[in-house]
């Protein structure tokens, strides 16, 4: 598991252990990465972090059309792995999760595991604000050095 | 032949599967009909060679035959399948009083006190056996749960039945004098039962036990199965706000199972014939992790 | 009235019971419940729906058919689930003051007729 807000290891640690999920990544609205978990390649954890926040940026739209509230879940049954992808509100801003699971755990303990987490990470935000709001020209740059920290490369 | 024992035995009759014989046998018996109450509690025992209310009532029947020994194995029997059986420890108790042994017998009495405080029998029989008994036993060497679980053999006086000599159950002195399945080293020597019980560790290891009829294998997959079940009922119990687990009970139409934490990195698990009451079960399940636990300490 | 809120009534009615849940046990999700106040639904679901999954994977290996009732007690209380078709679980929690053993029959009883 690598985090790049220290803050945010812990409760995923504790995610990972009772949900038993395979991988996770959990990012920002505009895909930055913030912590990830199980996936072996920087190109995988990039293209995972742009699909999950395109999906919910248009899951969240399609309900603003529809009138509906924000769908609170998406959950992707496989045969032999499925995924979670919820987005959730931090005193950082709206901030998304991806899990990939198997069936040694159930989607049930996943997303019971994945609300304590949320929990957890609004308790344990640093109160003051985030340095530097991720802008669209540094996106480049700052995804790069995220994929630095959390591959070590 | 009085009514009831008519219908019994009709009903004997056309269902010779079914567990109307513990009704007969037991009526013949208290009319004082001892062979045929013995032939239907063989016939019985037969059938259901794990039923712990057979061994039972075989017990009674041979102890009105003055076969003590017999009865004693018969009640040791009950005991290996179904260790709280309160009225086969107040039988070897009884028999043990009858063979001049006091400190035995209210070694059994504490331990059917135990499983059943409020039998006011069990009180009286304690009452009458007299403080000096108790305090005998009480400074015996080897008195406690063990002793009182599985005698490793019976009274010292009792003699056979002149009429039946040793053809009713050939074995009989051999099994009397024969140290129990599971000494008081292995993890359930406490218990007085070593099949049906298994200890586990959270690897899923087995670190003790068997299952009725099994050496390893079908232990050692049901182990596996067990890998972390004690951390998921922890968690259970924590989450829904129901404090620390105690036991989880398993009714399947074939067999019930019980599970028991016996220390913070081990499970103990129970298998017993439907026959046995699942609250039974539990029961086995938690006295078996405390004999296992103190075990597990007496190893380190 | 739906066989799933009959269950759910016949199993709430026991004195004791603090609440009862349908729960699709492959997947540890409620599908219906009945709670009172402070009972966690989502958690008894999955909890529930994970421990009946992996305790019939035990029985099996013993050699038994799936349960027809599972108990888990806990100092405070016990959570009570009977296996019903369709891979749907009648789950009760229940308080330490519970008559377990008629929350056990009706839930025996309700679980074989959920559909």
């Amino acid at each position: 598991m690598k985090a790049l807000e220290p803050w945010v290891a812990a409760p995923l640690e504790t995610f990972l252990a009772e949900s038993a999920a395979r991988l996770a990544l959990i990012m920002t609205s505009s895909g930055q990465v913030v912590a990830q978990h199980g996936f072996g390649r920087s190109l995988d954890v990039m293209t995972a972090a742009a699909l999950g926040a395109g999906i919910v940026a248009s899951t969240e739209e399609l309900a603003r059309l529809m009138g509906a509230a924000r769908f609170e879940a998406l959950v992707h049954n496989g045969q032999r792995q499925s995924c979670l992808l919820a987005g959730f509100t931090t005193p950082r801003g709206r901030w998304i999760g991806l899990v990939v699971f198997g069936p040694e755990t159930s989607v049930g303990l996943v997303r019971l595991f994945f609300d304590q987490m949320v929990g957890q990470l609004a308790v344990a935000a640093p109160r003051e604000p985030a340095t530097a709001p991720p802008l669209a020209e540094h996106f480049e740059t700052e995804l790069n050095a995220s994929l630095k920290a959390l591959f070590g490369r | 032949m009085t009514e009831d024992i008519r219908a019994l035995t009709a009903r004997l009759a056309e269902e010779p599967g079914s567990l109307a014989f513990l009704e007969l046998a037991e009526a013949l018996r208290r009319r004082g009909q001892l062979e045929p109450a013995y032939k239907v509690a063989r016939g019985g025992l037969t059938r259901y060679p794990s039923l712990a209310d057979a061994h039972d009532l075989m017990a009674r029947v041979l102890s009105d035959q003055g076969d003590l020994a017999g009865a004693f194995e018969a009640w040791t029997s009950a005991l290996q399948l179904d260790p709280m059986r309160t009225s086969a420890l107040k039988g070897i108790a009884f028999l043990y009083y009858r063979a001049g042994d006091a400190g035995a017998a209210v070694a059994h009495l504490e331990r059917a006190l135990e499983v059943e405080p409020d039998d006011a029998s069990i009180r009286q029989a304690l009452v009458r056996l007299g403080p000096e008994a108790r305090r005998a036993h009480r400074d015996a060497p080897g008195t406690g749960e063990a002793a009182a679980a599985a005698p490793p053999d019976g009274p010292a006086d009792w003699g056979r039945d002149p009429g039946r000599g040793t053809s009713r159950r050939e074995d009989t002195a051999a099994a009397a004098a024969a140290p129990p399945p599971a000494g008081p080293a292995g993890p359930f020597g406490a218990v007085g039962a070593e099949a049906g019980l298994l200890l586990v560790d959270t690897g899923g290891m087995r670190l003790g036990g068997r299952l009725e009829g099994d050496e390893t294998a079908a232990g050692d997959r049901v182990a596996a199965q067990l890998a972390g079940v004690s951390r998921e009922a922890a968690r259970a119990t924590r989450l829904l706000g129901l404090g620390t687990w105690e036991v989880i009970a398993v009714e399947s139409p074939d067999g019930h199972l019980a599970l028991a934490p016996a220390t913070a990195d081990t499970v103990v698990l129970a298998a017993r014939p439907t026959t046995l009451p699942v609250g039974r079960v539990m029961l086995l399940a938690e006295r078996a992790a405390r004999a296992a636990a103190e075990w597990l300490e007496r190893q380190t | 009235m739906t066989a799933t809120q009959t269950a759910l009534d016949r199993v709430t009615r026991v004195p004791g019971v603090r609440g009862a849940l349908v729960v699709a046990a492959a997947d540890g999700l409620v599908v219906a419940d009945q709670l009172m106040d402070g009972v966690d639904g989502q958690a008894a679901a999955a909890l529930a729906g994970s421990l009946v999954g992996r305790l019939a994977r035990t029985a099996e290996s013993a050699g038994l058919r799936p349960p027809a009732f599972i108990q888990l007690r806990g100092a405070s209380g016990s959570v009570l689930a009977a296996p019903g078709p369709d891979d749907l679980v009648l789950v009760a929690v229940v308080g330490p003051e519970a008559n377990l053993g008629l929350a056990r029959l009706e839930m025996i009883g309700a679980a074989g007729r959920l559909a």
